[in-house]
């Protein structure tokens, strides 16, 4: 296991390279946490993050940080973190911050994640369902920081022994 | 037989006994949306028009999908539900245990559809 890792990338707003950003991050995942299900989760989020960073980009960059890195000497406590940073209108702005609020503090995030499926339906498009699906598919947790015109969602997942969340 | 090919998605339906497989290969992210909407309308259109009751939909070769693609699904679903009872045909899906986020994702759709849909074992 190699860890502490991170890395950052900066690319222009194109859903083409999500795909491709997205099979990298899983090898990745799967080498560092030696665990194949839990690297598929996290690959997922990745997915998700980074698509709506590319659709709600204004701007001619879009940048994603992952980072393991270990809580304590032994390496068996590590915590997973997948930002995305992408500058957007404060309309988008206020719709993620809004979304993201009722992810958090949905009380089972699965029947949340139901509700809004059937409300998807009306929806064309905007309905949080790629951050709804990320609190209720896997372990991570999401969250977001805003500054100014800049958006960052987070999303994070302590591992216990050997990829365990 | 319904075919469609966009970006990382070829999704072909084809008609059996008594039944229809979609099957999905590749990835379906925010460039096959649009393609697999249509496709999935198509579908519901046909298998009205024919009365087949089971339609499978064979995942075992899709690396990935996204919550659009995903949503054009339980679009599908909806759709099918808001037909009078005795219309009623069911979704069955075909995972792949390799693909991980499967699981996860079809507990999700499986819940969601209730009777109409059920995951292949």
């Amino acid at each position: 296991m190699a860890l502490p890792t991170s890395f950052d990338m900066v690319f222009a707003p194109t859903t083409r390279i999500v795909s491709v950003v997205r099979r990298f991050v899983s090898s990745l995942y799967e080498r560092i946490l030696e665990d194949a299900e839990l690297s598929s989760q996290l690959a997922l989020v990745t997915h998700e993050l980074m698509e709506n960073a590319v659709k709600y980009n204004i701007d001619d960059e879009t940048s994603l940080r992952v980072s393991v890195t270990p809580q304590s000497e032994s390496l068996s406590d590590m915590t997973v973190t997948i930002r995305t940073r992408n500058r957007a209108t404060p309309e988008n702005i206020r719709s993620a911050q809004r979304i993201i609020t009722r992810v958090k503090e949905a009380q089972d995030p699965f029947l949340f994640y139901q509700e809004l499926m059937m409300s998807s339906v009306m929806v064309p498009e905007g309905s949080g369902l790629g951050l709804a699906r990320i609190r209720a598919e896997t372990e991570l947790t999401i969250d977001f920081n805003i500054d100014g015109d800049s958006i960052e969602i987070v999303a994070q997942t302590q591992l216990r022994h050997g990829g365990e969340a | 037989m319904i075919e469609v090919h966009v970006g990382e998605l070829h999704a072909v339906a084809k008609s059996g006994e008594g039944s229809m497989t979609l099957s999905l290969v590749g990835t379906a992210d925010t460039s096959a949306e649009s393609a697999l909407n249509e496709l999935l309308g198509r579908l519901h259109g046909e298998l009205q028009k024919t009365g087949v009751r089971v339609v499978v939909v064979d995942l075992h070769e899709l690396e990935f999908m996204n919550s659009s693609c995903f949503k054009s699904f339980i679009t599908w679903i909806v759709a099918v539900r808001r037909l009078p009872e005795d219309q009623h045909y069911k979704i069955r899906f075909r995972p792949n245990a390799a693909m991980h986020w499967q699981k996860r994702s079809l507990h999700a759709i499986c819940y969601f559809g209730g009777d109409l849909v059920s995951i292949e074992s």
